[in-house]
């Protein structure tokens, strides 16, 4: 059953993520995205990590996509201000390419791993241990991260100011 | 069959969908997701090596990551406004201000 799941969820990453890759209109990517999003999110809770699952619904497809989607609308792009792309699956299958080496010594190098039982743990991944390992461990991390969101914030302000 | 070693592989498709992406397409949105898709598929890497080592640390390391592209998020898609009103095209190609002098802006 687990593995039925997985097959079904990876299937439908790889290949939304093809089609957010292949299609023209970008707002058509964007809710494409959002599909290969939810696939990795229930990979996540396959892999019994509940708490990014939730992150990952609330923050990525919640948040992020929707500002995307939102400034996509907010922009309101006419078909003429889309860049032409004639030569598109020419640079795909080049830079498809280009690319294969390096997934060959990537996959040649998971290929060594040995092998685990991966099924679901009941206990690994909650919030709690989640919790206690974050600060425990990485308080210094946590803190720089909350300022770093407070400089992109200020950041975005003042981009979006009249005159820079 | 769900083994570390059939996760990783999706995992290095996903990533090589988005350097495909970033490198073939001319449209800004869609290079700025396909960058989204290379983190995810660094995330999905983290959260698997954290099941297989049974180390709370790698989920920890994938919430900062989702924590970074939030703030990414934030500022690309700022600037991308402020671009777009400037120059009045998606394509990544005019994008070059940081190329040219100051009076050709």
């Amino acid at each position: 059953m687990t593995d039925l799941i997985f097959i079904i969820l990876s299937l439908s990453a790889i290949l939304s993520a093809l089609y957010m890759v292949w299609v023209r209109e970008p707002i058509i990517s964007a809710l494409s995205f959002i599909v290969t999003l939810l696939s990795l999110a229930g990979l996540f809770a396959l892999l019994s990590a509940s708490f990014i699952f939730l992150v990952q619904i609330i923050v990525y497809a919640g948040a992020i996509i929707t500002l995307l989607l939102l400034i996509i609308m907010f922009l309101n792009i006419d078909d003429e201000s889309l860049p032409k792309e004639p030569k598109k699956l020419l640079y795909m299958v080049l830079s498809a390419i280009l690319v294969a080496p390096l997934d060959m010594a990537l996959i040649k190098a998971v290929g060594t791993l040995p092998k685990k039982d991966m099924s679901i743990i009941s206990n690994f991944g909650s919030v709690k241990s989640l919790g206690l390992t974050l600060f425990n461990g990485w308080l210094l991390p946590f803190e720089l991260v909350s300022i770093l969101l407070i400089v992109s914030l200020i950041g975005a302000i003042v981009f979006a100011k009249r005159k820079i | 069959m769900m083994s570390i070693y059939s996760v990783l592989i999706v995992a290095i498709a996903l990533f090589s969908i988005g350097i495909v992406g970033v490198i073939s397409r001319k449209n800004i949105f869609i290079v700025y997701m396909s960058l989204e898709l290379m983190l995810n598929a660094v995330n999905l890497m983290f959260v698997a090596f954290s099941r297989y080592f049974h180390s709370l640390d790698g989920q920890i390391i994938s919430m900062m990551v989702i924590a970074l592209s939030a703030a990414e998020a934030a500022l690309f898609l700022s600037l991308v406004v402020l671009l777009y009103k400037r120059k009045g095209s998606l394509n990544v190609d005019i994008f070059n201000s940081l190329a040219q002098k100051r009076d050709n802006l």
